[in-house]
């Protein structure tokens, strides 16, 4: 009798052991934890793992807790793709958030799409990764890198007097996925398909030319390896340009030339870059970041009201969460992949499965009328997977350490006045 | 004329930097054989502990140069001690040491990185970010103060090997491991103290690459190569040779940089680390290899 019932017990918990590591709802995220890529790479895993555990909070996801599996890829593309495919063939997840940098995405969108798995980039702006057809993949930015100089363009001519405006500029920028289609849409040049060499996109004459600004000096760094940032703010200064434009792959990046250019005091009416929101950038250059416009997907004060666990979560409960669950403030580089994890989240509620075709027919079926709801604003995409209707914001360091949005005027409440000319670096 | 000697003036300012942080790993090869490619992730350790310093207490970071050298010149002694003394007399002890220092610095990278997060950091002293301005010449004042601290710590080293009784024993076993055995040098305690003071030199070079690069746990792997590329034009072993190496990449660096691009100042290393292994593998200073 006692064997019996030792059996039927045993046999129970071997049937009961499955059914219940199954009702774990598992999803793979393959980040740069360390490498170049790891200081944004530590926030994205931030801002993943806040998200999933304040939907386990509330009861996780169609009844399932969420786990979340994270590798570190290293920064490396090989890696990145193993990681993937071992989080789909061997640990059983039924969802992906995606990973850091349009260097590292774009090899990922390729194995995530054949096998069919919805693609929620957090950070991927280089246009070529959307015109591959891939299906299934969604931006959480505003749009693509190449796109990101009209709102320089339009920052230009919307808040400076035109007697007043900058008339040259020097463009120089990190050799990397993301800076170089930023510079391709200021530049104005092609973007062509790596695969077959085919035209993506003619952005002739590009935002800086249609700004009426005359092209002072253009120099690209190699994308590992570059100490020469004295060297290289010089020839800047040199140029006599009124605007820079240093569009580098990384915050420490942009602390490094913002430094250098403080250095060899160049003296330009406007500095714009395309990285510098984090608190880190801060830290390193100090009041010499006052004026320093950088382009952003997110601000602490932007009143969006998102959507998390079918209840109402807008951008200030994301902060205090972050607040309270890390001691400190978060920045872009971790909102971003909360909305990521916003918007996956969405798509199993509302579908009511995992069956990552079904959620991509919801994804795709979203509008401006009838959204993704996130700390990020609305989400709605094209078919090429890039949201549509969504402006950057520009950012502007002011005040010793204030990070305001300076433009687009309309957008929302709460546009600060634009400090112009750059006053120097204190 | 004044942008020719403005660009040299920034070579110089960098060759400085570069000269301390591979006089260490120079020093390391030449007496034990080692190649140290965890030298460049132990820098960013000293530089991690003169960013602290600087950020709780306000210790400049030329201060707390002799506290990162003496912890990490510890940490060495330590890491010695653990990875390298049971195998120094292999016969493929070298050939080993890059795999094995190749494991160390992904260790010291992730225990940083645990220990300190992956942000970035740099130290910022007010001179960090001014410059002497003679006429329309720019002198920054970081690099300058850099420079001139690493040129006398190399020299105080010059001076250590030429005229105290170990730096004689250093020298002695560097040029000959076995006859300076014979001879009666204790060349298992000459080697752990060089490798000590190769790692000190990397926590003295980490005090004073916190002001003039920014740093975060992986950034070792963008010096490893620059640094790799000096140690082998001076002729690996060869500290001079190191500190010739790296002023004259520098400044050639810099010159290609302000006149053919910035792609291509960082290839000037590379570029040049292929022409020597090419038509003078040993260096400029190195002895020639011994064909067997």
């Amino acid at each position: 009798m006692q064997a019996r019932l030792l059996t039927a017990v045993v046999t129970a918990v071997a049937v009961a052991t499955p059914a219940l590591a199954q009702d774990v709802l598992r999803i793979g995220a393959s980040l740069p934890l360390t490498g170049n890529f790891s200081v944004s790479g530590e926030k994205h895993e931030q801002g993943y793992s806040l998200c999933v555990d304040l939907i386990n909070e509330t009861g996780g996801l169609i009844d399932r807790p969420v786990e979340l599996l994270v590798s570190d890829n290293r920064s490396d593309n090989a890696t990145a793709i193993s990681q993937y495919e071992r989080f789909i063939n061997v640990n059983g997840v039924e969802a992906v958030f995606g990973t850091f940098s349009s260097r590292l995405t774009f090899p990922v969108a390729s194995i995530l799409s054949r096998n069919g798995f919805v693609h929620p980039v957090p950070a991927g702006g280089a246009l070529r990764i959307y015109t591959q057809g891939y299906e299934g993949i969604y931006y959480m930015q505003p749009n693509a890198a190449e796109y990101v100089g009209s709102s320089l363009r339009d920052l230009i001519a919307d808040r400076v007097d035109e007697a007043d405006r900058p008339t040259s500029v020097a463009v120089v920028w990190a050799d990397d996925f993301f800076a170089n289609a930023v510079a391709a849409g200021l530049l104005g040049q092609q973007v062509m398909d790596p695969a077959d060499g085919s035209l993506v996109a003619d952005l002739a004459p590009g935002y800086l030319v249609e700004a009426g600004l005359e092209i002072q000096m253009e120099e690209r760094w190699p994308e590992e390896g570059f100490n020469d940032w004295l060297n290289l703010a010089n020839s800047i200064k040199n140029s006599g340009a009124e605007l820079i434009v240093g569009l580098t792959a990384s915050a420490e990046e942009a602390s490094q030339l913002t430094r250098a250019l403080q250095t060899v005091r160049a003296d330009p009416k406007m500095v714009y870059l395309s990285q510098g929101t984090q608190a880190e950038y801060y830290e390193s250059v100090g009041n010499a970041s006052n004026g320093v416009l950088v382009h952003t997907s997110w601000h602490p004060n932007a009143p969006f009201e998102g959507v998390l666990g079918g209840e109402a979560f807008s951008n200030a409960d994301f902060i205090a969460a972050f607040a309270a669950k890390y001691g400190f403030d978060p920045d872009e580089d971790s909102a971003i992949p909360f909305a990521v994890c916003q918007a996956m989240a969405q798509a199993i509620t509302a579908t009511g499965t995992t069956d990552n075709s079904v959620m991509d027919e919801w994804l795709s079926a979203r509008t401006l009328e009838d959204p993704v709801r996130t700390i990020l604003g609305r989400f709605a995409w094209d078919e090429r997977g890039l949201p549509i209707g969504k402006p950057f914001l520009m950012a502007q360091w002011q005040n010793d350490g204030e990070l305001n949005f300076v433009y687009p005027l309309d957008e929302f409440p709460g546009t600060a006045d634009l400090v112009y000319p750059k006053n120097g670096w204190e | 004329m004044d942008q020719i000697i403005q660009v040299a003036v920034l070579g110089i300012g960098l060759g400085g930097v570069f000269a301390l942080m591979g006089s260490g790993l120079s020093l390391v090869f030449g007496v034990m054989r080692i190649v140290n490619l965890a030298h460049p992730s132990l820098i960013i350790g000293g530089a991690y502990i003169a960013y602290w310093g600087f950020k709780l207490y306000g210790i400049d970071p030329l201060i707390m140069l002799p506290v990162c050298a003496v912890i990490l010149a510890v940490t060495g002694i330590l890491f010695y001690k653990v990875f390298f003394e049971r195998d120094a007399k292999s016969a493929t002890y070298s050939e080993m040491t890059v795999l094995l220092t190749f494991a160390i610095a992904m260790i010291v990278e992730g225990a940083l990185g645990a220990a300190f997060s992956n942000t970035q950091r740099v130290t910022s002293p007010v001179y960090a970010t001014d410059a002497f301005f003679i006429g329309d010449v720019f002198i920054p004042k970081g690099q300058l103060y850099a420079g001139i601290v690493s040129i006398v710590i190399i020299g105080l080293l010059a001076a250590f090997l030429k005229y105290s009784r170990l730096g004689y024993a250093i020298r002695a076993t560097t040029q000959n491991r076995e006859a300076a055995a014979l001879l009666g040098v204790n060349v298992n305690m000459v080697g752990l103290m060089s490798f000590a003071i190769g790692i000190g030199l990397a926590g003295a070079a980490g005090a004073l690459t916190s002001f003039v690069f920014s740093f975060f746990p992986a950034k070792h792997w963008e010096w490893v190569a620059v640094l790799m590329s000096l140690v082998v034009m001076g002729g690996m072993g060869s500290i001079l040779g190191t500190v010739i190496a790296a002023f004259s990449l520098s400044i050639v660096a810099a010159f290609v940089g302000t006149w053919i691009g910035s792609t291509w100042s960082t290839m000037t290393f590379f570029l040049a680390l292929f022409l020597v292994l090419l038509f003078r593998p040993q260096g400029l200073f190195g002895e020639k290899p011994e064909l067997v």
